[in-house]
Order: C-alpha cells, then structure tokens, then sequence
C-alpha cells in the first residue's frame, strides 16, 4: 500500500510517502512526481520517513527522472529514510546522484 | 415353451368388434326370422343389449388404442379424423335412403330382413363415428391437462360406463328415469367442453381450417341424428338398439364440445393474431438467450435482435448505432431507411432534452429505454434503448414508427427484455474470446518460460580448484534474474549475477539483453570495472525509461589465488573466510547499469582485488532473498544469511544452497510465495 501527500514548504514541494512502493504501485508515484514537474515545481524534497520498503520497481521511478531534472535545472532531494530503506539506496548507488539527508530541515536547508 | 405371439390390440379389438356386430345382426335377423314365420325363437332381448354393449367396448378399444399411438398428431389431424369418419358414416346413411327413396313403395322396399340390414350398418356406422369422436375429444380436452380436469373426465367415463348398462333397468323407454340419466350426463359434459386450451395454439390459418372441420362434424350429427328419431319413430324394428342413453349421451357430448370450440375458435379468431405475436417473441427471445455458436459474431446477435425487437413493436424502421470507441462490431444497422433519414432523425434527437440527457447519464446499468415524439415528416415517435455491455453503453438502438405515440409499456417492455438478453449473449461471447486468448496468452508464457531457462546455463564451467551451484527462480512465469560463467582462459573464470528492476515479462527481455552483453563483453578480457563501464554504455540505449539492472561480477584467478570483483548496484556478495571463520557482505561504491546514461558512469564503479584461500566461499545473491518477507512484514535480511553460511561453511555449495532455501521458506512460511525473484550462487574454493 502507497499513500501520497503533497505539500509545499519554503518554495519546496514536498512529496510524502507512506506505506511501501512496489512494482504494482510505482506508477503512482511516478505520476506524482510528474505531476509537480507539469506544475512548474524547481525544487522537491521527498519526504520518506513513513516510508517501509522501496523495490526496484520504486528506485527506477526516482532514477528515470535523474537526467531529466539536470537538464531542467530541477533539485530533488530524499530525506528522512530508515536505515533499511536508506542501504536499498546506497546499495544501488542513487545515494551518489540523488542527495539524502537526514530530515525534512536539513533538506530544506541545503 | 410355447412362445406365444404378440397380441396386436388394435386389430384384434377391431376384429372382435367385426364379429360382435355380425352375431348382434345375426341375433337379430333370427328374432325377425321368427316373428315373421311366427315361431318363437327364444332369443330374449338380453342377448342383443349384452352384444350392443359388447361392441360399444370393443369399438372403445380399438379406438382408443389407435387414436393414443397417434397421439403427436396435430389438433387439425385430430379434428379432420372426427370429420371424415362422420362424413363416411352420413355418406352411407344418405345413400341408404336414397336407395329407399328410389325403392318408392316396391316390394324391395318393405322388404324386413333387408331393412333390418340396413338398420344394423347405420347404426353401427354413427356408433363408430361417435365412439371415435367422443375419444378425439377426450384427446383435446385434456390437452395440458390438470388433475380436476383428469378426474373430471373419469367421473364422465364412468357414468358412461352406467349408461351402456342402464338399458337393462329401463328396457329402452323414454320415461323418467332416462330424461334425468341424460341431464347428468349431459351437464358433465358441458363442464368437460370448457377444457378448450387447444384452441389458441392454432394459428389464424388452422383456425379456419378447424371451423370447417368442427361444421360438418356438426352437420353429420345434425343428419344422423335425425336418422336415429326416425328409426326410432318406426316401430319396424323389434328391439330398438339406437334409443339407447349412452347413444344419446354421446350425441349430446358430442354436440356440446364441438359447439363449445366452434364458438370459442370463431371469437379468438381475432385475436390469433396476439397470440403468435407472443409465440415469436418467446422464440425470438430463446434465438437470442443462446449463446453465440462458434462462427458467428456479434453483429448476427445484433441482426436477430433488431429483427426481434422491430416486430415486437411493429417498428415502422430501425438502426443500431454503435459507439466509435467500440469497434469490435460494425457500426450502423439500417432498416427500412436510408442513411440520410437516419442523420436527420438524429439529428431531431439530439434537439430533445431528454434524449440528450438521456445520453448523458453516467450510469449506463440503470439507464431505461426511452420513448420520444418527433415532428418528422414520417416518423412521429421513436424508442431508444441503450445497448449496456459489461455496465458501460456500447451504443444503442433506436427504433422508429410512423404513428404518434406508438410504443405501448408492453412494447418497451419487451424490447428492453431483448436488449438485455442480446447484450448478456454478446457480453458472454467476449468473456469466452477473452479466455481463450488468455490461455493462448498462458501458452505463449510458459514457451518464454522454456526460453528463458534456457539463458541460464546448466552446465557451470569451474575447474577442479572450486566447486560451484547456482539456483534462480522466478516469482511470476518468467522473471529477470540472471547468473552465468565464462572461462576467459586456463586459469581465469569468471563469475556474474545480474537483476533486472521490476519483475514479470519486461524484466525477462532486459535479463537476455544482460546475457548478450555478457556472452559478448567478457570475450574482450576486460578488466571487472571495465565490463561495467561497456555495459552501462551497451545498456543505456536498450533499457526502457525507468529501468535498470544491477550486477556483480567476478574474475577468479585461480593460479594466483585473487579474485578481481565489481559491482553494479547489485546486493553485496557475502565472502567467507576459512582462516577467520568469518564472513563480510562486500559493500563499496558501485552504480547500478542504465541508471547514469553517460561518461559519468565511469565515476562511480570500482574494482576491488582480494585473496582466497582454501575453504572460502563466495555466496552471491539477488535481493529477492534479502527482502523475502514473512507473515509479520519482517525481511529475511542479510544477517540470517550471514549466519546460516558461517554455521552451515563446511558443507558442499549444494547442501549450503539448499539450506538457505529451505531457510527462506520457512521463513517466508510454508504457503506463501516469495513476490520477487529471487537466485542464489555458491561457490566453494577447494
């Protein structure tokens, strides 16, 4: 199960998801995230500290943005992760190319 | 034993009545034969009435019998039998008189024993006629028959029965005795001829044909009739057979039942018509209710329903249109009118309210026909009905008539019983389509199943230094996890796992990608980092938008005891070592392929050279196994890994990779599938 919330924060949007992102549900967040690209958003912090579990099925959504927001001069940043879902991450290497941080605050204040 | 032969019961019925009726004449001329020469015969008037009863039974018999194997004979068969045995009867009596008339006053004429003769064939002529009539009724009458109705008929049958014998009690007087035997009679019959349910089965055209039937079965009556009070009025004949209650009753049964369904068939003439109507409608709807055979399409159900529910409500004109989005079944049906009057008419609809709100409606299953007035030229009402296929309308069907007002509730209730039956006819024969190309579907998966087990080799190249086993499963019919060798030369090997993101049939043609790249990279003795780098490049412009592979590779130099890994993203590999009795997870930079399409990749992949000695294992494994989770949400995860190989590092690679199987499933519990791939391999250095 994948909820999503959306909200805006110091010219940030931000994205929160809850529950997990699997293969049958990635399509959402990835309409979620197209979303707020088409409504001009320059910067977006996702928020994953109710985040259980991320598939590969979910880390192809973030990574198929990657090349898109460079060119856009978009920023996305991953904040709040749990350990577990974080070395899904690292494991892949997206920690290198997407910037994690700790919490919401650190985010927003980089 | 002495097989007898079978008794044929119609023609030995119809034999013993030849032979009653002789000896019944024969008893009778002797009688006259006496009377004339004036010598007592002795023969009593019993013997006659015992014989008459006789061949009133045997003539019951035969009829009965040859009337009930003929029993799916239509009603006009039936009637047309009455018919024509009572016009041979009148036939043979006209002819009697007229041979009489001519006869004038002759000695011929008053000749007795001839007369008596004749006397005997008419009657036993109007007996058969009557006998036989009285069964053909008894055949309609009880058509659908009810219980009342049977037993109704058995209490007739049985004061019959008294009324054959009543003659021994009344010696054939007209008292009253016999006045009030014929009403009661005569009332059980008029309650028997209310049983006419035969009658509306008949269409316009049989009806007629059994009106002119049903007439002369009663003008034959009428005549014989006459025959019969004349005889009895001439006192010629010593022992009258034909004053009889049981002729008498029959003739007023007779006469009653056939009146009856005169009547009745000349006042439903009328409304015959209705009547097939409703009989159509019922065959029409059953055309429809089958479900469409093999070979036909949707569009003939749709043909049999426009023609079914045109004649329903005498539709003037008709059309079917469907939805553009629907294209499975050809679009426009016309009847009786061109395509130019159809665009107008449509055009009219669309000017009303209703209709358009009507068209509007967002709830297709709820939506009822509906019936408008137009100001055409030609049609002045039209009916639309929404085709509804599987709760979203398909289209519909407009039908048209030239009156104002003209579809009735009866009407749209029919139309709407035949829409909605058609539609469950064309919803099921999607269903079927939809299932056999699902097993079609189902067919063409396990041919890539078979295909894709095919990628992962089975035959493992290592030599006598390691021992080697590697297992993949996949959690749909095909999956994207992939493992495989190579022998780079005599002492070089190498070793590769590889995932693809996501799982199902997308991941099964990136993972035989991953094997062509493999198969064709690693002939070019790359160095490990190097391999990930073309790899990344080669994959960059076949991976689709959002997905990516992670691999680990390793190049085993079993001269110099080193092995060279990379990794892609992949899961770490866990490397036991003998000497320590411990064992790490391999975890160092290393992005994942597809991920970065460019030159940057080249920044983030690293190589990582490492001994090994005799004992160690390398156990590489997809993340499928790391993230297999049991009932309570919990990952089986890297440590239960860890664990289960430092307990289990002195077995073979087989019997280590079956423990951790088994370890996962249990884990995961008995019943429950693991929802990802998930592969596994062990590689033991000796």
């Amino acid at each position: 199960m994948l909820r999503l919330e959306k909200s805006t924060e110091n010219q940030s949007e931000i994205l929160s998801l809850f529950g997990e992102v699997d293969a049958s549900n990635s399509v959402i967040l990835d309409e979620a995230i197209q979303d707020l690209v088409e409504g001009g958003a320059q910067s977006i912090i996702v928020d994953g500290t109710q985040l259980d579990y991320i598939s590969s099925a979910g880390l192809g959504v973030f990574m198929s943005y990657l090349e898109d927001f460079n060119d856009k001069g978009i920023t996305m940043k991953i904040c709040g992760l749990s350990p577990k879902v974080y070395e899904v991450f690292k494991i892949l290497g997206l920690d290198q190319l997407i910037p994690i941080y700790q919490d919401r605050a650190s985010a927003a204040a980089k | 034993m002495v097989k007898l032969p079978s008794i044929h019961i119609g023609k030995l019925s119809l034999l013993l009545a030849i032979l009653v009726w002789l000896a019944l004449l024969f008893v009778d001329l002797v009688r006259l034969f006496g009377m004339v020469n004036e010598i007592d015969s002795g023969i009593s008037d019993e013997i006659t009435w015992i014989l008459e009863i006789l061949f009133f039974f045997t003539l019951y018999g035969f009829y009965s019998y040859s009337i009930g194997k003929n029993i799916q004979s239509d009603f006009l068969n039936l009637l047309w039998r009455g018919a024509s045995t009572g016009i041979f009867a009148t036939g043979v009596a006209i002819l009697i008189e007229l041979f009489y008339f001519s006869l004038g006053d002759s000695k011929l004429g008053s000749e007795p024993f001839l007369k008596n003769f004749f006397y005997h064939v008419n009657f036993a002529l109007t007996t058969i006629f009557l006998i036989s009539s009285a069964l053909l009724w008894k055949h309609l009458i009880l058509y659908q028959k009810s219980k009342q109705v049977v037993k109704q008929w058995q209490a007739f049958e049985f004061a019959m029965l008294v009324a054959m014998f009543f003659v021994f009690f009344n010696k054939n007087n007209f008292d009253y005795s016999f006045f009030f035997g014929m009403v009661i009679l005569l009332v059980i019959s008029a309650v028997l001829s209310g049983n006419l349910k035969w009658i509306p089965y008949l269409t316009f055209k049989e009806k007629w044909k059994s009106l002119l039937f049903l007439f002369l079965i009663l003008i034959c009556l009428g005549y014989l009739f006459r025959r019969f009070m004349a005889y009895s009025e001439a006192e010629t004949y010593q022992v009258n057979l034909t004053d009889n209650l049981f002729l008498m009753a029959l003739f007023g049964f007779i006469f009653i039942y056939a009146i009856f369904s005169f009547l009745v068939t000349l006042f439903n003439l009328p409304t015959s018509s209705v009547f097939e109507q409703k009989l159509t409608e019922a065959i029409n709807f059953q055309r429809l209710s089958q479900s469409i055979q093999p070979g036909e399409n949707e569009e003939q159900v749709l043909d049999i329903l426009l023609d079914s529910c045109m004649s329903a409500s005498y539709s003037d004109a008709a059309w079917i249109e469907i939805n553009s989005e629907e294209q499975k079944i050809g679009t426009n049906q016309l009847r009786f009118l061109d395509e130019a009057a159809k665009e107008e008419l449509s055009e009219l609809i669309k000017n009303q309210k209703a209709a358009t709100d009507w068209a509007s409606s967002d709830q297709p299953e709820t939506l009822q026909s509906l019936t408008l007035r137009l100001s055409h030229a030609r049609f002045e009402s039209i009916m639309l009905v929404p085709l509804v296929i599987n709760k979203t309308a398909i289209g519909r069907m407009v039908l048209c008539k030239e009156v104002r007002d003209g579809f009735n509730k009866e009407m749209v209730n029919i139309v709407t019983t035949f829409v909605r039956q058609a539609c469950i006819a064309v919803e099921n024969h999607r269903l079927l389509n939809q299932a056999i190309q699902n097993e079609r579907y189902q067919e063409e998966l396990k041919i890539a199943q078979r295909v894709q087990k095919a990628l992962l080799p089975t035959k493992l190249d290592h030599p006598d230094s390691f021992s080697i086993c590697a297992f993949s499963k996949a959690a749909d019919e095909v999956g994207g996890d992939y493992y495989d060798t190579y022998q780079l030369d005599e002492n070089r090997y190498v070793l590769i796992i590889g995932d693809v993101s996501g799982k199902g049939t997308s991941a099964a043609f990136h993972m035989s990608q991953m094997k062509g790249i493999f198969q064709s990279l690693i002939q070019l003795n790359l160095s490990p980092a190097q391999f990930m780098i073309k790899a990344n490049s080669a994959l960059s412009k076949c991976l689709g938008k959002n997905h990516f592979i992670t691999a680990s590779i390793f190049l085993i130099n079993i001269a110099e005891k080193k092995i060279c890994h990379s990794r892609a993203g992949h899961i770490p590999t866990l490397f036991y070592q003998a000497g320590t009795s411990k064992s790490e997870f391999m975890l160092f930079d290393g992005l994942g392929l597809g991920i970065l399409r460019n030159k940057q990749y080249e920044n983030h992949v690293q190589e990582k050279t490492f001994s090994f000695e005799t004992g160690d294992l390398l156990v590489l494994i997809t993340d499928g196994i790391v993230e297999a989770k049991n009932q309570k949400g919990q990952q089986f995860g890297f440590e239960r890994i860890r664990s289960l190989v430092e307990i289990h590092h002195d077995k073979s690679p087989a019997e280590i990779q079956n423990q951790l199987i088994d370890s996962l499933h249990l884990f995961v519990g008995g019943d429950r599938m693991i929802d990802d791939d998930y592969s596994m391999m062990v590689v033991k250095f000796n």
